[in-house]
């Protein structure tokens, strides 16, 4: 299907399944990526990262590279003088190391050279003297006392240690007919996104301008961080983010490798490409931490969960990042899913000589969801009580609804995504009646319509979009928000044509460029939908009713009585033919020339968490996004190997916008989960990463991948646009647990580790055959 | 992954000229790529030369004829894969070549480059960096071995699929080199050293494999992978064996993933009897010792070893009712 195929008007509209704008230039090759931009003397820049996991730097000789021929800048942490992180209470990295290296893989020193073997040639001329550190590699083993800190402030190398308690706990726990304990561990793992990470930076020595082309999905916070590391006055940078090969959370804070990207250019006064391998996406990280969790839940004989406590330790790796958040955000998520009266939350999140954790899809809450499912499902079991009845038990019960995190619920699909794919599934007909090495499981999930927080606080709207209508007639949508594959130009576009009753091709979306676009906050926990597409339906509206003015002062009526259908300005009921989109332009256009609108976007203060409720800024939202899924899974016996088969999930998003890229991002999204669940882990071996390469990190293959039916739930939330809310997230976590429901049918075994790779599944059908 | 090394670029149009080419010190056949070309960029191999052997004349053939099949070094996998003739009379060869890394890697990959294939290792294919960083390898530039640092030998693993499927058919190698052709059982062609894995002579290459015909023989491979598509195999078991009643005629057993070179497991003694437990233990045991496997890649030895002795026991279980006269 194209574009073309669908009538003129219907592309793009509201529920009209729709291809993404720029897909076909994806799909041909057209569309230019970081690395694709050539530049005829570009140099390269190479970083030289650091051989060893923990030790003090005690010299670093680099006469000799900066002697070599061809070499046109040398960069240390001398120049680095300055600490960055995504988080303004915990900026402790150096873009180059000073005083410490703390994984293996910490930016030491970079080059620029006139080619790639010349750079090459120059690090391996650089000289460090370490004076090497314990490593650490288990977070339980950082926490130990007496163990060398990774960061001076932080002698225990706990970051942060986060405790919560909601209602009382004791007699929750107390109330209970069943009350049950376990501990679930989750490897590390990757984003994987396809494109590597990639940096162009050109530097203008006359204006003292910067230009960086880069792979983010916050162009906002790489300019903040370059302008502050380099100590440029942020004026002086442009940050451009081009066609972006994923995220998935990497790409959420400023990395190491855009700041010296930039750092090289200015010293070498001219342009340099800074291309990072697969191997130093992987170094660069910010994946999703190993946890250890141990959840312990009550629940009534019929099902109701009288009290939910989890502690959940985090291995961080070696600088806060995300940190803070991702431990926040995984007792946050505890709640909003049901209606739970006591909620006892203890975090911690530990520094380890590995490369820094950060965002992932699903941030902070898949492991804490996936074991919170998994032991609910254990426990109905042990009841006598189906997996939906459970849930079904525990919903909240209407709608508005406050969490006892104060979060509030507008709107609640989660009842209808349960009665979908127990339809579809068959599960009253097929569940416990399987054939012999094959299951079902089910689980439900929920994850943030964007945080309502900021974490750099400004006072600025969240979200902010500019409309220009010229004499061409032609819309130009100016967002900063990037697009980073989810197709959020492609939506914002929508927004104005379903506001204005335009074409959508009549609309060009210019994003994510500093000098041209306004800013916006970034593509990350799921909040551009929300916020962008309300902004953008703000700024229509507004160019709406200039253009209704002027065709109302054309067809002498009142500006409220006109509407504009497929592009043609009528009064309604009225009799007139109508006046075409041209002329109404020219007419608006008279006085005043072009038209530029904006909109924006801020969440009311109701939705920004409880001032009183320490932590509740993370995980305060305008609405959930809830998923239910079913899986169907096989074990083989003798290799160990689980095959998914399929799975049915339904997603309330609020509303499709546009059901084609909903249920692109929902089957990403449950694929995703599927490969946490089934192969994805990283490794090391003392400091020493093994995982860095696509061959032993085992992210799917198609042929991996089942068959998956997608159920859209539409709640209509009041707040989103047209009803929208986050499509990408939520479904993610469910799988990880309904998974493990799958296999323990298939199999009588329950897994309490994941990835559930052979080796693991054949350790626990080795164990219950020990058992009987 | 970095840039490629420098070194020379030749195209030859027949093996003799091929061969006089990789007589030349440094110089290395290259085909399909897709073994060589990513070691080249981690910096695992420095030739002056490499010699394309895909613009030789013939080297891509299959031929039946009434002793069997013969195989070019240059052939496809997918080409391998997809015969309709080889499938029908040797599925075990299509299966092995289907289960070779993914459609793409089947294209370009060869017969010769599959057999040919490097040792893989968790501490030899990184990069340069990574390696340099942990004092490089017994394999390649350094002088210890961090799987086993008390040997003195490289424990890098052989992980070709195609390699036990045509162990188990009783296929033969056709060598040349500039000194001229030589035929030799493929086990030959293959050594237990991770670093020295072939014994081709310098500057011989492998044109061709011949597999005789058998069609009273039933034969099947199993590979053991976390994926489905692109992994290599942790451990891989081919079996073949030719039954009569209730007495295995001939049983052979061939194994990949578990030691630096693809292994025919010795069947002597066993052919005679009935497949049963008597059977299945005795054959069991000398897997086991045949089996020498060692921490070269992700998955620990205790999987491995457990899941190549279940898998064997599978595939020849169905083998033997296969086997069964119509």
């Amino acid at each position: 299907m194209t574009i073309r195929t669908l009538e003129k008007r219907e592309a793009g509209a509201v529920g009209v399944r729709t291809p993404l704008i720029d897909g076909v230039d994806k799909v041909t090759g057209k569309a230019k990526y970081t690395a694709d931009l050539m530049v005829p003397d570009a140099l390269v820049g190479k970083i030289l990262r650091s051989p060893v996991a923990h030790a003090r730097i005690l010299s670093i000789d680099t006469s000799a590279a900066e002697a070599l021929d061809g070499v046109m800048a040398v960069a240390t942490g001398a120049d680095t003088p300055i600490p960055f992180g995504v988080l303004p209470i915990a900026e402790n990295e150096y873009p180059l190391a000073r005083d410490k290296v703390r994984y293996r893989g910490d930016p030491i020193a970079a080059v620029a050279a006139v080619d790639e073997a010349t750079a090459d040639a120059a690090l391996k001329l650089i000289r460090v003297e370490y004076e090497h550190l314990p490593v650490y590699i288990d977070a339980r083993k950082a926490m130990e006392p007496g163990a060398e800190p990774l960061h001076q402030d932080k002698p225990n190398n706990v970051l942060r240690e986060v405790h919560h308690e909601f209602g009382d706990i004791e007699a929750g726990f107390a109330a209970a007919d069943l009350v049950r304990e376990k501990v679930f561990r989750f490897a590390e793992v990757n984003h994987m996104h396809m494109e590597p990470n990639a940096t162009l930076a050109e530097y203008d020595g006359d204006k003292d301008w910067l230009t960086l082309h880069t792979t983010t999905q916050v162009p906002y916070y790489v300019h903040l961080k370059v302008s502050s590391c380099l100590q440029v006055d942020p004026s002086r940078v442009r940050v451009v983010k081009p066609f972006l090969g994923g995220g998935f959370g990497a790409r959420t804070e400023c990395l190491s490798f855009e700041i010296i990207a930039g750092l090289l250019a200015r010293k070498a006064n001219g342009t340099v490409r800074v291309l990072q391998t697969r191997e130093e996406t992987f170094i660069s990280h910010r994946g999703r931490p190993e946890a250890e969790i141990r959840m312990k839940l009550g629940m009534t004989r019929d099902g109701k969960i009288t009290a939910c406590a989890e502690e959940c330790i985090q291995r961080g790796g070696a600088y806060a990042g995300y940190g803070i958040i991702t431990i926040l955000y995984a007792g946050a998520l505890l709640h909003g899913l049901y209606e739970i009266p006591n909620i006892k939350y203890d975090g911690w999140r530990v520094y380890t000589n590995t490369p820094p954790c950060g965002a992932m899809r699903g941030h902070g809450t898949v492991d804490a969801r996936a074991a919170f499912e998994a032991l609910l499902n254990e426990m109905a079991e042990e009841l006598g009580l189906d997996a939906f009845a459970v849930r079904r038990a525990n919903l909240i019960p209407s709608v508005p609804f406050t969490t006892l995190y104060a979060q509030k619920i507008m709107s609640y699909g989660l009842p209808e995504c349960l009665d979908k794919v127990l339809k579809a599934s068959g599960w009253a007909e097929r569940r416990g009646k399987m054939p012999k090495g094959r299951g079902l499981g089910l689980a439900c999930s929920h994850f943030v319509s964007g945080t309502s927080t900021p974490k750099h606080w400004t006072g600025e709207p969240h979200a902010t979009v500019n409309l220009k209508l010229d004499f061409d007639g032609g819309v130009t949508l100016l967002t900063g928000a990037a697009d980073i594959g989810q197709g959020s130009n492609t939506m914002a576009a929508q927004m104005v044509k379903q506001v204005l009753g335009v074409d959508l091709n009549r609309i060009r979306v210019i994003s994510a460029d500093s000098a041209v676009t306004p800013k916006d906050n970034g593509s990350y926990s799921s909040r551009v939908t929300f916020m962008v597409g309300n902004a953008a339906i703000d700024a229509a509206k507004a160019l709406q009713r200039i253009l209704n003015e002027a065709a109302a002062k054309k067809l002498d009526a009142r500006p409220e009585d006109i509407e504009c259908v497929d592009e043609v300005f009528r009064v309604v009921g009225g009799q007139h033919p109508g006046l075409s989109f041209h002329e109404v332009v020219k007419a608006a256009l008279v006085d005043t020339g072009t038209i530029t609108v904006k909109g924006t976007f801020t969440p009311p203060i109701e939705f920004q968490g409880d001032k009183k409720i320490k932590g509740s800024a993370i995980g305060a939202t305008m609405g959930f996004c809830y998923a239910a899924q079913v899986v169907e899974a096989s074990v083989d016996e003798v290799t160990g190997k689980v095959t998914v088969h399929k799975v049915w999930v339904a997603v309330d998003v609020g509303r499709a916008l546009n059901p084609l890229a909903v249920e692109g991002q929902i089957q990403g999204g449950v694929w995703m989960g599927m490969g946490q669940a089934l192969s994805e882990e990283t490794r090391f071996d003392q400091g020493r990463m093994i995982h860095s390469n696509i061959i032993d990190y085992r992210v799917p293959t198609m042929a991996d991948s089942p068959d998956m039916e997608v159920i859209i739930v539409e709640s209509m939330d009041p707040n989103g646009p047209f009803g929208a809310k986050e499509a990408s997230e939520g479904m993610l976590s469910g799988f990880l647990p309904a998974l493990m429901d799958a296999v323990h049918e298939a199999a009588g075994v329950r897994p309490d580790a994941l990835p559930l790779t052979p080796d693991r599944m054949l350790d626990l059908l080795e164990s219950r055959e020990a058992a009987q | 992954m970095t840039n490629l090394p420098d070194f020379r670029y030749v195209r030859p149009t027949s093996v003799d000229d091929a061969v006089k080419a990789l007589a030349a010190p440094g110089a290395l056949p290259i085909a399909g790529a897709t073994d060589l070309l990513p070691n080249l960029r981690r910096g695992l191999k420095q030739p002056e030369a490499l010699v394309d052997l895909t613009a030789i004349g013939g080297l891509a053939m299959l031929e039946e004829t009434a002793e069997g099949w013969l195989i070019g070094a240059g052939l496809p996998l997918a080409a391998l894969a997809d015969h309709p003739s080889l499938s029908r009379h040797l599925p075990v060869l299509a299966e092995a070549a289907r289960a070779v890394a993914g459609p793409t890697h089947r294209a370009a990959g060869t017969v010769g480059g599959n057999l040919c294939q490097d040792t893989r290792c968790i501490f030899y294919n990184q990069s340069e960096w990574w390696r340099s960083g942990n004092g490089y390898c017994l394999k390649y530039q350094g002088d210890r071995c961090h799987v086993a640092p008390k040997t003195s030998r490289c424990f890098a693993t052989y992980r070709g699929d195609l390699a036990p499927a045509l162990l188990v058919l009783g296929a033969e190698a056709e060598l040349a080199s500039a000194g001229g052709r030589r035929n030799l059982p493929l086990a030959q062609l293959f050594q237990d050293d991770g670093a020295a894995h072939l014994t081709l002579a310098p500057g011989e290459i492998l044109v061709a494999v011949k597999v005789p015909r058998n069609d009273r023989l039933v034969a099947g491979y199993a590979k053991l992978r976390v994926r489905d598509s692109i992994d290599f195999p942790l451990v891989g078991v081919a079996a073949a064996l030719e039954r009569d009643g209730d007495r295995l005629v001939r049983l052979r057993l061939a194994i990949t993933g578990t030691n630096s070179a693809p292994l025919a497991v010795s069947t002597e003694g066993l052919e005679g009897e009935a497949w049963d437990e008597k059977t299945a233990k005795a054959l069991a045991d000398r897997l086991n010792k045949t089996a020498k496997l060692q921490n070269t890649t992700t998955i620990g030895m205790k999987y491995r070893r457990r899941v190549l002795l279940a898998a064997a026991r599978r595939l020849i279980d169905g083998l033997w009712e296969q086997g069964k006269a119509p």
